[in-house]
């Protein structure tokens, strides 16, 4: 019997309540060593994707627990995918990576790590609400 | 997540088990701000953290921030791998002393 094409993918209807990003931050480190990441990548993706979340908590929905968080990452020919979508208020695209690189302030490390560790990102605002999407290459080594 | 405080002479030492995330992380930073004034000087152990986020890395830049107001010393010791890679993704490592262990942290070494 041949072997049915893999696209691995997972969807999330969440709560803007970060009691549950464990919940999602063990499925992603999951999904992405089945895909093929190591340790290290796999931490790496998943505290990108946690901090994409708790942006939208914070930013969009300001920390009240009852807005809705749509996720959805999945495999793609060349590594993932990660959307969001929610429908608070818009991102500020003045602050996003603002922060000084290796400044002594608290704010604003988030969106740099997101850009550090993933190789697209982008903010978007849609009749549907505010989608961010980012993507990542499985690099494979000889 | 869990905390611990105790003390150790004029120190005190913060033990913390668990994630530090969006959701735990307003814990670790009212525990370290209550203990930061009460110390000369104060070491966090970070060797049982599974996982830290951005907004646990911006309490420590905080409760560090408050330290050096207070002219008191906070210190980093027991840092995983895991752990480093996130501060450095921050690019804040250098603005923080860290030890290997808490008899280093302490100077009791």
């Amino acid at each position: 019997m041949a072997t049915a094409p893999r696209h691995l993918r997972m969807q999330f209807a969440m709560p803007s309540d970060p009691r549950y990003l464990p919940v999602v931050r063990g499925a992603m480190c999951a999904l992405a060593a089945a895909i093929g990441w190591d340790e290290a990548d796999c931490r790496a993706i998943t505290l990108a994707l946690d901090e994409a979340l708790a942006n939208v908590i914070r930013h969009a929905y300001h920390n009240c627990p009852g807005g809705l968080i749509e996720l959805e990452c999945r495999e793609t020919a060349e590594g993932i995918e990660i959307s969001l979508l929610d429908n608070g208020d818009a991102p500020d695209r003045s602050k996003i990576c603002a922060r000084e690189v290796g400044c002594d302030q608290p704010g604003g490390l988030g969106t740099h790590i997101i850009k550090d560790v993933m190789d697209t990102v982008s903010y978007e605002i849609s009749p549907q609400g505010n989608r961010f999407v980012a993507t990542k290459i499985l690099r494979k080594t000889p | 997540m869990k905390i611990t405080v105790r003390d150790v002479g004029d120190a005190k030492v913060v033990e913390v088990d668990g994630d530090v995330d969006l959701g735990t992380s307003p814990a670790l930073r009212s525990t370290l701000f209550d203990a930061l004034p009460r110390a000369a000087r104060l070491a966090l152990n970070l060797g049982a953290i599974r996982y830290i986020d951005s907004s646990g890395i911006a309490t420590l830049i905080e409760v560090l921030r408050d330290s050096q107001r207070l002219n008191k010393e906070f210190v980093l010791f027991g840092l995983s791998p895991a752990v480093m890679e996130v501060f450095r993704l921050t690019h804040v490592i250098r603005i923080f002393r860290v030890f290997q262990n808490e008899q280093d942290a302490l100077g009791t070494a």
